[in-house]
C-alpha cells in the first residue's frame, strides 16, 4: 500500500461577491492522493478545479474564505497556515508548473539563473554543484544540449522547451508533490505528448506525486492513473482512469467524453445537447437567410473560390540598429474550395494557415503575381466601399477569440446587426426584430440582446460572434480556429451547431485550426500546412487516416488519443 | 480563479446591471478624504455658477465702489452699512465679491481649455492609431514637439504674439491640453486595434469614420476620463500663473490669479487680505480636483497600469 500524501477533506472555499451573495469555487470536495500517483482533475472552465491547486499551495485569493474542511499534507493540516509558515512548503515539497510556460519565467533573465536561484534557495548545493545539479536536472527533463540552454532566455527557446525548464525548476527541491495547471494547453500537439511522457517519467523516477488539472480527457488517458471529475465546484465522480473512461456513471462524465472530437471516425454529430435551436422559432431566422441574393451560377461541386500561387512576405522595416527582415509566412500555394464543402487547414502555430485566410478575406495584402478567383470573378485588390460591401455579404468570417472579437461597448444585439444597420441594408425596428431571430438560431435566448459581452460566457459570445457574421446572409465563410479558445463540451455543442447551419444553409467553409481531430469531424477535405508551405491535400478520410506525407503521419501519432470502442 | 468566478456568475439568473449612479457611489465609498474633495469641488462649482446672486456686490459695477472703503481689513464695515467678510482692495471692492467673480472665469477659462483641448488630442490620438503611415508620424511628431516645449513658456509666448484677453488664455491652454492626451489615447487605440472585433468592422466594410467613434473610441477613452480632472486643476494653475504674470485675462474680467497679482503690492505693507484670500481658495479648489482624480485614478489602476 502506498503512503498517503495529500489529502483534500471535504473541502468548501467561497468568495463574497461584491453583491452581498457568496459564490462557492468548490463545494465539498475531497481527493486523496498517494506517493508517485498521477492524479487528473478535470472539468470545464469555472469547474473550481484550479481553485484545488491553489488551495493546496496556500495561493487562494485574500477574500476566499475556507467554510469546511482543509487540506493536509503528509497528515498535518495545512489549509490554516500563514503565508510565512507557507514559504517552506512551497517549492520545497509542492511544486507548481503553470499553464503558460513563455509567461511563468522570468524574461529578463537566463534558464541558468532562475534555475540556480530556485537550486540555492531549496537545497544546499551552491556555486559549482549547483550548476551541476541543473545541468543533471535539466537533463533529466529531457532537454538536450543542457549546457549551452543555461545561458538563452526564454524567448529565445520554444515553449516545450521552456515547459521542461519549468519542470526542472519544479523537481529542483525533490518535492512530494507536483501540481500541474494545464501543463500542455499552451503548445503546440506535436510537443504535448512529448511533455506529458517526460512529466510522466520524472513521477515515477522520484516517486513523485502528480495533480493534473485539465480540460482535456485526451491527456487524461494519456498519463493519469486517477480520475476526478468536477463540475461548478462539485465532485461528479471519481475513480481509476480506466473505469471513468470505460464506464462512466454519470451522464456528465459521459457527456465529457461524447464531446471529444475522434480522429479514427467521422460522427454526424457529437453526442452533447446543444446545437442549432430546435424549436420554431428559428424558421424566421432561416427564411432571413435563405433569401439571399443568388451570386453566380456556380453549381454544388463546383470550385467557388481558387486560389493560385498565393504567399505573403511580412517586412520588418530597417532601422538604425538592423537591416531590413523578411519573413515568408505564406509560400506559394495554390489550392480550389468546391462550393458547399468545408475545407481545412491544419498546421501548427506559425505555419501561415490563419495568414491565408486574412488574405482571402482582405485584411492583409498578398504579395504579388497571386490570382483569387471566388465566384468565377477576380477577387477585386483596391477595394472601393461598394465593392467591400458586395464582398461582405458574401464572406464572412467567425474568428478565434471570442473574449476579443466582439465591440465589448456595444450590446450583444447592437454586435449582431450594426454592421449592415449601418450599410442602409435594414432599418432600426427591423435590426432589432433580426438580432432576436439570429440568436434564437444560434441557440441562445431572445432576452440577450440586451445584454453586454463581459455578461456572456465564451461559449456565448462566440455564438453571437457566428450570429454577426450570419447577418450579412453569406454563402461563405472563413472559420479561424472558432473553438480553440472554448472547452471541450462547448466546442462540441458550437461545432454541432456549425453542421447544422451549413446542412441548412448551403454554407461554404475554410476552417482552420490545429486540432486534427476537429478538423476530421468538421471537414470534407483539408490541407496540412507547414511553415508556409502545403505539405498535403485530399480528402478527410485519406489525408487523417492514411497520410502519405511523413510530416501528416507525424502529425496524426503525436496525437493523445485512447481508444473510443473501448470507451463505448 | 477570475474566469471561474466571473463565469459562474454570468451562469446565474439574470440580475440588473448595476446603476451608474451605484457604480459612482462605489468609487468613493470608504474614502473620506475623496468625498470631501467633491463636495468641494460641487461647493466652488455651484458658487462659481451663482456668483451673480449671492455675491455681496458686483466688482465690476463701478458704480457700486466706494473709495472711501478702499483697503478695510476683513470684517470692517463698509460704508453703505454692509459688512466686508474678507475686506477689500485699494479701489474698495469686496475682496469674497471678487473671489466668486474671479472662480467663475477661472473655471470657466480651465473647463473649456481642457475639453475642448483634450477632445482635439482624442481625435489625433484616435486617427493616428487607425491610419498609421503618414498620418501617424505627423501627428505623434507634433505630439513630440509640443512636449519638448516647456508648457507656460510657450503659452507666454503665444499670449505675447496675440495679445491677451479670456479667448487668448483659452487658446493658449487648448495648446497646452491636447498633446499628452493624444499620446495617451494613441497608446489604447494600438492595442485595441489588434484585437478582433477591429477587424470584424473592417470585414463589414464599416468607413474608417464610424470604426473609429462606435468602435475604437469607446473602448479607448478612459484612461483619459481618468486624467481629466487633473488637467482642469493644472489649467486653472495654469491660468492663475498667466494672469499673475500680466498676459492672462483682462483686468476688467478677474481671475483669481488677476486678484493674487492685485494684491501683490500691498503684501508687505499689511494689507495681506487681498492676495491671501483668492490665494487659498485657488489652492483649496486645486487641491479638492486633485484628491478627486487622485480617487479615480487609484479606482482604474489596473487599467492605467495594464494600458499605460
Amino acid at each position: 500500500m502506498m503512503e498517503q500524501l495529500i489529502s483534500v477533506n471535504d473541502l468548501t472555499i467561497a468568495y463574497p461577491m461584491a453583491d452581498g451573495e457568496i459564490f462557492r469555487a468548490l463545494k465539498r470536495i475531497s481527493i486523496d492522493i498517494h506517493r508517485g500517483q498521477v492524479v487528473g482533475v478535470v472539468g470545464e472552465s469555472g469547474a473550481g478545479k484550479s481553485t484545488i491547486g491553489k488551495a493546496a499551495l496556500g495561493l487562494l485569493d485574500e477574500n476566499a474564505v475556507i467554510e469546511t474542511g482543509d487540506v493536509s499534507l503528509g497528515g498535518n493540516s495545512i489549509s490554516g497556515l500563514s503565508e510565512s509558515e507557507f514559504t517552506p512548503i512551497r517549492g520545497k515539497r509542492i511544486g507548481y508548473i503553470y499553464q503558460n510556460p513563455m509567461t511563468a519565467l522570468n524574461p529578463v533573465l537566463t534558464i541558468g539563473e532562475q534555475l540556480l536561484e530556485t537550486i540555492e534557495t531549496h537545497t544546499d548545493k551552491k556555486g559549482k554543484s549547483a550548476r551541476a545539479y541543473a545541468i543533471e536536472l535539466l537533463e533529466h527533463a529531457e532537454v538536450t544540449e543542457a549546457e549551452d540552454r543555461l545561458s538563452k532566455y526564454p524567448h529565445q527557446l520554444s515553449g516545450g522547451l521552456c515547459q521542461r525548464m519549468v519542470f526542472a525548476i519544479a523537481i529542483c527541491a525533490r518535492p512530494d508533490l507536483i501540481i500541474a495547471d494545464e501543463p500542455t494547453t499552451a503548445l503546440d500537439v506535436t510537443v504535448q505528448k512529448a511533455v506529458l511522457d517526460t512529466l510522466k517519467k520524472l513521477a515515477k523516477q522520484d516517486n513523485i506525486a502528480i495533480i493534473l488539472i485539465t480540460h482535456d480527457m485526451g491527456v487524461v488517458a494519456e498519463i493519469c492513473d486517477y480520475v476526478y471529475v468536477l463540475r461548478y465546484g462539485g465532485m461528479v465522480e471519481h475513480g481509476p482512469t480506466k473505469q471513468i473512461l470505460t464506464q462512466p456513471k454519470k451522464d456528465y462524465s459521459r457527456e465529457l467524453m461524447a464531446a471529444i472530437p475522434r480522429i479514427d471516425k467521422k460522427l454526424a454529430r457529437f453526442a452533447v445537447p446543444g446545437g442549432m435551436s430546435k424549436t420554431g422559432n428559428r424558421q424566421r431566422a432561416l427564411d432571413f437567410l435563405l433569401d439571399r441574393e443568388e451570386r453566380s451560377a456556380i453549381a454544388k461541386g463546383e470550385p467557388l473560390l481558387s486560389v493560385r500561387n498565393l504567399s505573403k512576405t511580412f517586412v520588418t522595416p530597417a532601422n538604425v540598429v538592423s537591416a531590413a527582415k523578411e519573413f515568408k509566412a505564406v509560400d506559394n500555394i495554390s489550392f480550389d474550395v468546391i462550393s458547399g464543402e468545408t475545407m481545412g487547414i491544419v498546421g501548427e502555430s506559425g505555419s501561415g494557415k490563419s495568414t491565408v485566410g486574412r488574405m482571402i478575406l482582405g485584411l492583409h495584402t498578398p504579395d504579388e503575381g497571386y490570382q483569387l478567383t471566388y465566384h468565377g470573378k477576380d477577387l477585386p485588390v483596391a477595394k472601393s466601399r461598394a465593392e467591400r460591401l458586395e464582398l461582405s455579404k458574401s464572406l464572412q468570417c467567425i474568428f478565434q477569440d471570442p473574449y476579443s472579437s466582439l465591440n465589448p461597448r456595444m450590446t450583444a444585439g447592437e454586435n449582431i446587426t450594426h454592421a449592415i444597420k449601418a450599410h442602409g441594408i435594414i432599418g432600426r425596428t427591423a435590426a432589432h426584430e433580426l438580432a432576436g431571430n439570429l440568436m434564437e438560431l444560434v441557440g441562445l435566448q431572445r432576452g440577450n440582446v440586451r445584454k453586454m459581452p463581459h455578461a456572456l460566457s465564451g461559449g456565448e459570445r462566440q455564438r453571437i460572434g457566428i450570429a454577426r457574421a450570419l447577418s450579412f446572409r453569406p454563402d461563405f465563410l472563413f472559420c479561424d480556429e472558432p473553438t480553440s479558445a472554448l472547452d471541450v463540451t462547448v466546442q462540441a455543442e458550437l461545432l454541432n451547431l456549425m453542421k447544422d447551419l451549413q446542412e441548412a444553409l448551403g454554407l461554404t467553409m475554410l476552417f482552420v485550426s490545429h486540432d486534427l481531430a476537429v478538423v476530421r469531424q468538421m471537414c470534407d477535405r483539408v490541407m496540412v500546412m507547414k511553415s508556409g508551405q502545403v505539405v498535403e491535400i485530399g480528402d478527410c478520410d485519406k489525408v487523417l487516416v492514411n497520410p502519405d506525407n511523413p510530416y501528416t503521419q507525424g502529425l496524426l501519432k503525436v496525437m493523445p488519443r485512447f481508444s473510443f470502442d473501448e470507451a463505448r | 480563479m477570475e474566469t471561474a468566478v466571473e463565469q459562474t456568475m454570468t451562469s446565474r439568473p439574470d440580475k440588473p446591471e448595476p446603476t451608474k449612479w451605484k457604480r459612482a457611489k462605489k468609487v468613493f465609498k470608504g474614502h473620506p478624504m475623496a468625498i470631501a474633495g467633491l463636495i468641494g469641488v460641487t461647493l466652488f462649482i455651484l458658487t462659481a455658477i451663482f456668483a451673480p446672486l449671492i455675491a455681496p456686490q458686483n466688482p465690476y459695477d463701478l458704480a457700486k465702489l466706494d473709495i472711501l472703503d478702499g483697503l478695510l481689513p476683513p470684517g470692517s464695515r463698509l460704508y453703505d452699512g454692509t459688512y466686508s467678510v474678507m475686506g477689500t482692495d485699494a479701489l474698495g471692492r469686496d475682496i469674497l465679491s471678487g473671489v466668486m467673480y474671479g472662480l467663475r472665469i477661472s473655471l470657466f477659462v480651465a473647463f473649456t481649455a481642457v475639453l475642448v483641448g483634450s477632445s482635439i488630442g482624442v481625435l489625433l490620438g484616435l486617427l493616428a492609431a487607425l491610419r498609421g503611415g503618414w498620418v501617424e508620424t505627423i501627428i505623434m511628431r507634433a505630439v513630440d514637439l509640443k512636449i519638448s516645449f516647456p508648457g507656460i513658456l510657450l503659452a507666454l509666448m503665444l499670449l505675447a504674439i496675440f495679445g491677451t484677453g479670456v479667448d487668448k488664455v483659452i487658446y493658449a491652454l487648448i495648446i497646452g491640453a491636447w498633446a499628452s492626451k493624444a499620446r495617451l489615447v494613441r497608446a489604447v487605440a494600438l492595442s485595441e486595434m489588434k484585437k478582433e472585433y477591429i477587424d470584424a468592422a473592417r470585414l463589414a466594410g464599416l468607413s474608417d469614420f464610424r470604426i473609429m467613434t462606435r468602435f475604437l473610441l469607446p473602448n479607448s477613452i478612459s484612461p483619459v476620463l481618468v486624467v481629466l480632472p487633473m488637467s482642469i486643476s493644472g489649467a486653472i494653475g495654469a491660468e492663475a500663473t498667466l494672469s499673475f504674470l500680466g498676459v492672462g485675462v483682462p483686468i476688467t474680467e478677474p481671475s483669481l490669479g488677476l486678484l493674487i497679482a492685485n494684491g501683490n503690492d500691498y503684501l508687505l505693507s499689511g494689507k495681506w487680505w487681498i492676495s491671501i484670500f483668492p490665494g487659498l481658495v485657488l489652492v483649496a479648489m486645486v487641491l479638492c480636483i486633485n484628491v478627486v482624480s487622485d480617487r479615480l485614478r487609484d479606482h482604474s489602476n489596473p487599467y492605467l497600469r495594464a494600458k499605460d
